[in-house]
């Protein structure tokens, strides 16, 4: 039954599968107009599929991006058309990373191990994810470092490379050191170690309309 | 008498037991300290090595650095300029990679990076995620001609393929998918197309090597120094 019940949230490999097919087709099609239309289609569509969040985020991001370089297209080419392809391109990009963001790292990696992906990837993919925001915490501490020891600009290479670079890298050895013992104690293993899957994620019915939905709106697009 | 007769050759007796004792414990310990230095040796031996979570959770750090400072690439993509990713990201894609070549002295060491650096390029520019292949025949290149990591030149000589290998799939897609109202062939025809010269090809395949090398040989001179100072260990 859990097939048919409804959910807010796509499957993971759903997810990815469509944010790809997304930027590909956008790429190969932003020359033309009815790619802007599919891109509009698709906002709405995305938003009804439970990535209205992360929808609304790529769209101020877009707004400002891609208003930017489509400016700058049409005062270069002095083309209208031009103008559309560049925004299209960005449109694209931004639409296929908002499907990406809208599931969690941690549903995809769970996923992907369903379908057996080697757990050296799974897990790589999962601390690279959740690595990132951390860093730029990392990066800010180094900084106020630089800042209470007084040290100048960062323009200058070699305090960048003396003062910033070499404690980064320091700082993420150690953290690289502690967060390995930490997934070991956490029973994570490589090699043939059998694993179980707490929560395991579901293609319920959604999915399948939604990949139904984008694929004919993607065949109208080329055919319209 | 007897007693202390006994006494006393019960204390010998335990003496020498513990004395024999003792030289088996040091016996074995020569013993498996020689079978570790011989198992030390044969896998120092080999090209092949297994991977440890550690190694796995040091690449995935230093990818996950190298993607938070390549954050701008979906900016760069759309410039119509050809190799002007390469040019833009080729310091941060030579360096880290580097790094973690350094730390992890083991094959596949570039090519884990490549995959997961890969999976996340792949949403922000499908061309890209061609680092993959790039990756891999970086690392096949690095093993025929030094067989292995071993050398720090091999991690630089690594590192500074990686990215200029990039440029003929860019090629390859500016060719086929970027145009931009699909009268002209924007990027390409600006460079490489009809009216440019080999020399300009040329040129900006220099120029991204040449910033490649740059961003190795600092990735080789941090890790250098971190391995003398004691944090970076293999």
């Amino acid at each position: 039954m859990a097939f048919f019940k409804p959910k807010y949230k796509l499957f993971p490999l759903v997810n990815v599968i469509a944010a790809v097919a997304i930027i590909i087709f956008g790429l190969v099609m932003a020359k033309h107009v009815e790619c802007s239309y599919f891109l509009i289609a698709l906002f709405v569509w995305l938003c009804i599929f439970g990535c209205a969040r992360s929808c609304v985020r790529m769209l101020a991001a877009f707004i400002i991006v891609g208003g930017i370089f489509a400016g700058i297209t049409y005062a270069a080419s002095g083309s209208a058309m031009s103008a559309l392809a560049m925004a299209n391109r960005f449109g694209a990009v931004f639409s296929g990373m908002a499907v990406a963001s809208a599931c969690e790292s941690v549903s995809t990696v769970r996923a992907l191990s369903q379908v057996h992906t080697p757990r050296s990837i799974t897990l790589g993919m999962l601390i690279t994810t959740s690595f990132m925001p951390l860093l730029k915490t990392e990066i800010r501490r180094v900084r106020e470092a630089m800042k209470t020891r007084g040290a100048g600009g960062m323009l200058n290479p070699k305090i960048f490379y003396r003062a910033f670079l070499v404690p980064l890298v320091m700082r993420l050895v150690n953290i690289s050191d502690t967060l390995s013992l930490s997934v070991e104690t956490r029973g994570f293993a490589l090699g043939k170690v059998k694993y179980s899957v707490y929560k395991p994620e579901r293609v319920a019915i959604t999915d399948i309309l939604f990949l139904i939905g984008l694929i004919i709106g993607m065949v109208l697009t080329v055919i319209l | 008498m007897d007693e202390q007769k006994n006494n006393d050759l019960a204390a010998e007796q335990l003496i020498q037991n513990a004395q024999h004792a003792q030289e088996e414990t040091a016996a074995e310990a020569t013993t498996a300290v020689r079978t570790d230095a011989v198992e030390q040796t044969e896998a120092d031996g080999k090209i092949f090595k297994k991977y440890k979570i550690k190694d796995i959770v040091f690449l995935a750090i230093i990818t996950a650095c190298t993607l938070v400072t390549s954050a701008f690439m979906p900016l760069l993509v759309n410039v119509p300029c050809y190799g002007i990713i390469q040019m833009g990201l080729g310091l941060q894609f030579s360096l880290f990679p580097v790094i973690g070549m350094m730390k992890v002295r083991k094959p596949g060491a570039l090519l884990f990076q490549s995959a997961f650096m890969g999976i996340f390029l792949v949403f922000m520019f499908p061309p890209m995620a061609f680092i993959v292949v790039c990756g891999l025949i970086a690392e096949l290149l690095t093993l025929l001609i030094f067989r292995g990591y071993k050398s720090d030149w091999a991690c630089v000589f690594a590192g500074t393929l990686y990215m200029p290998m990039t440029l003929p799939f860019m090629y390859l897609y500016y060719n086929v998918m970027y145009t931009v109202d699909g009268t002209e062939k924007a990027a390409v025809s600006m460079y490489i197309g009809g009216n440019a010269s080999a020399g300009v090809i040329a040129g900006i395949v220099i120029a991204v090597i040449a910033i490649c090398f740059v961003g190795s040989l600092l990735g080789m001179v941090i890790s250098r120094e971190l391995r003398k100072a004691g944090v970076l260990k293999n």
